[in-house]
């Protein structure tokens, strides 16, 4: 199918990468089918954009890849909707942020992918982790001046 | 809204398999048990109402404002990559 996206233009997705969020995501529950698509200039980076809204994309990391020591806990009747058989089939992303200079982290409400079934939800972890958990290092351009 | 008067170690009812038992009052803090399903998620409703902000929020950046986040990553999985070596646990 063919859709239309504000930030990356009219797009080719095959049916089979359709992820399906049942219960949307918090804020966004109009939006139940998103595609997973990955960044053009970035590999660390992908994006996660609505199918019925054109203006609706976020941008998702894997949070090992930026909070190494991240460990995060998901109560059962989060992930029970999910229906995983096996916990091996998940895939974790967590959404990205700006806030003012400095991209952010929501490491409380990571986004689980049930890559077997195409589901996916974001879920509340347990435990005291940041919604806005701050990457550093932004002021990089400086010292490459310097 | 339904208000309904309880004291401690009362509890009401939601549907035929939600228990609130008001396990403790202290001050103007009461605490709460919750028996739900599994299926059946509880939060703090600011919590969910923060997530709602953050989610609206991120929704509308932009690609070149994500951009830098290229020199902050690690090496590790990529999202696109279909089962990234990570495990939910539950």
């Amino acid at each position: 199918m063919r859709i239309n996206t504000t930030r990356f233009g009219r797009i080719d997705i095959e049916t089979d990468d359709l992820l399906h969020f049942a219960s949307g995501l918090p804020g966004l529950e109009d939006c139940q089918r998103w595609a997973l698509l990955a960044d053009a200039g970035n590999d660390a980076l992908g994006w996660l954009q609505a199918t019925s809204r054109s203006d609706i994309a976020l941008a998702v990391v894997s949070p090992r890849r930026f909070v190494p020591d991240y460990q995060v806990r998901i109560p059962r009747s989060e992930l029970s909707p999910l229906a995983m058989r096996d916990l091996r089939d998940a895939q974790l992303l967590v959404v990205v942020a700006r806030h003012a200079e400095t991209l952010t982290l929501n490491l409380k409400a990571p986004i689980v992918i049930n890559v077997e079934a195409r589901t996916g939800r974001q879920v509340v972890a347990s435990g005291d982790l940041p919604m806005r958990y701050e990457l550093i290092g932004q002021r990089s351009s400086l010292k490459k001046s310097a | 809204m339904l208000v309904l008067s309880r004291q401690r170690d009362e509890s009401i009812m939601i549907g035929d398999s939600i228990v609130v038992t008001i396990v403790d009052i202290r001050g103007d803090k009461v605490r709460l048990g919750i028996n739900a399903p599994a299926e059946v998620p509880v939060h703090r409703q600011e919590v969910y109402e923060a997530i709602q902000r953050e989610n609206v929020r991120a929704s509308r950046l932009a690609p070149e404002q994500a951009e830098e986040i290229g020199k902050l990553a690690g090496r590790g999985p990529v999202p696109n990559s279909g089962k990234a070596g990570e495990s939910a646990r539950g």
